[in-house]
């Protein structure tokens, strides 16, 4: 039932599955084919009752860039579906936006920059290579940063977080900052224990009733609808 | 621009950064009624003024601010009374949010800072302090109550801390290291004498950034103070795409290819 990618790599570890960024030569940058591809991916691993859980993590030194700049500045066309999209709040690139039931353990591996921070607010669970960073240098290059800073700033202690927003590209949040601040739960040495980790962790959660998981995942997430 | 003459504030600009400084040092920067209406005036100016494109928050002496003047409540015979309709109504002018400042606000909190100064923590979009910053709230202590500025602190950080200082009144203090941790503040600047130049140096590194698209930021932002997630998203969604067309959405990729400092446009968008 494997659909190919161009841009991702989509598996499965026994209940895992695993949703894999894969443009390392772009830092995973998200070009249009990788916008498309999300959609198509979170949907055909929460819709297989063998995936119980979904690991979302990144190939190469970047765990994910944001949207894609070269493509942007070369070919805007290509992007103008994404750009109604946004006007419109209505973006499907996440588990979140696609309403996806299972639990969602992001894993990363390296910078999260700007669009990037997408995947770990709209995650349920976040763990960290210790040389993760995060990064928003939206405003210095004359970008508005929203969604991503507004889920951020509704799970986080806020301050941290309109900070990564207005400083831009003269500050990094190290990983270690990040899991004081409680917006990710583990940091694990390197990137092959994260790995190992991440489906580790990912088995565990799969002891677990699978509806019931559901439930509270939609519950959980409904509070954060209230003001 | 020249800014009003007050009596318990000063307020000048260094480079792209207004400074906005509590001055009343031998009160420990309590606010008393004048105090209060200079601040209205010092937000607007700051917010007015096209060079000022950052903005810093702090105060002279041992405190930073200690909220409102008691000595002047007991003495003068009008006490609190002076406030009841325009704290009944919520209709307050003292800090950048009430006042409608979209340019990026950083408080530098220097000393003590209890009571009414969470009002400048809560309402600021970056909070530094100097390693010998204590924050608690008083006013239980001396039978007040505590309501906006705590109700502002509990929505961005983790609500036990703040209603541990609401009920502890003033027989316990938070140090600088633990306010770091909770996330109320983002840096602890130490020796405390250096709070200043540091907190120019935050300021000097956010005004590099494009302004307008910080108001827009700021606005998206604030947003997910007041609404629930999908609904602060389909706002900042607004926010968002009140950029487009604006040059600054070009220059700055262009700036970023060309590996030089962006022409950020500074007609639009700023304050409004």
């Amino acid at each position: 039932m494997s659909v190919s990618y161009e841009t991702l790599e989509v598996t499965r570890d026994g209940p895992v599955g695993w949703l894999i960024f894969n443009r390392p030569s772009a830092a995973n940058a998200m070009d249009a084919t990788m916008l498309d591809e999300l959609e198509s991916a979170w949907r055909e691993l929460d819709s297989d009752p063998s995936v119980r859980v979904i690991v979302n993590t990144g190939n190469g030194r970047a765990f994910q860039t944001g949207l894609d700049m070269i493509q942007l500045a070369k070919d805007p066309e290509a992007l103008r579906e994404q750009s109604r999209r946004t006007k419109r709040s209505e973006l499907k690139i996440t588990a979140w936006h696609n309403d996806v039931a299972t639990p969602v353990i992001a894993a990363i591996n390296g910078v999260c920059a700007g669009g990037g921070l997408h995947f770990v607010a709209d995650a349920d669970i976040v763990i960290a290579q210790a040389g993760a960073t995060f990064v928003d240098p939206h405003v210095s290059v004359g970008q508005v940063t929203a969604f991503e800073t507004i889920a951020l700033a509704k799970k986080s202690p806020m301050e941290p977080i309109t900070r990564l927003a207005l400083m831009g590209t003269h500050e990094r949040m190290s990983a270690q900052r990040a899991y004081q601040l409680g917006i990710l739960s583990e940091v694990v040495a390197d990137v092959d224990a994260l790995r190992l980790r991440a489906q580790m962790l990912g088995e565990v959660i799969a002891q677990h009733e699978p509806q019931r998981l559901h439930t509270i995942k939609r519950q959980l997430w409904s509070a954060l609808e209230r003001p | 621009m020249q800014y009003s003459k007050f009596e318990h504030l000063l307020v000048e600009r260094r480079g792209a950064v207004g400074w906005l400084i509590n001055n009343r040092p031998d009160q420990l920067n309590a606010m008393n009624a004048l105090m209060r209406d200079e601040f209205a005036v010092a937000w607007n100016e700051l917010n007015l003024d096209a060079d000022v494109r950052v903005i810093v928050h702090s105060g002279t002496g041992r405190a930073f601010q200690t909220g409102v003047d008691v000595t002047e409540i007991a003495s003068d015979g009008q006490g609190m009374e002076r406030y009841r309709d325009s704290v009944a109504e919520f209709d307050l002018h003292f800090t950048s949010w009430h006042q409608g400042v979209w340019k990026p606000v950083i408080t530098a909190v220097n000393g003590i800072c209890c009571g009414g100064g969470f009002h400048w923590v809560a309402d600021a979009d970056i909070v530094i302090a100097a390693s010998d910053a204590q924050f608690f709230d008083p006013h239980v202590s001396v039978g007040q109550v505590v309501a906006v500025e705590a109700i502002g602190l509990m929505k961005k950080m983790p609500v036990e801390a703040v209603m541990r200082m609401a009920f502890m009144g003033r027989y316990e203090r938070m140090g600088a290291p633990r306010a770091y941790e909770l996330g109320m503040i983002s840096e602890i600047v130490d020796p405390p004498d250096r709070l200043w130049d540091r907190a120019q140096e935050i300021a000097e590194t956010i005004a590099k950034n494009s302004p307008a698209a910080m108001a827009a930021t700021k606005k998206a932002l604030w947003g997910a103070l007041e609404l629930g997630l999908t609904d602060a998203c389909r706002l900042g969604a607004q926010h968002l795409v009140s950029m487009w067309g604006h040059p600054d959405q070009t220059e700055g990729p262009q700036a970023f290819a060309e590996k030089r400092d962006a022409n950020w446009n500074l007609e639009m968008g700023a304050t409004t």
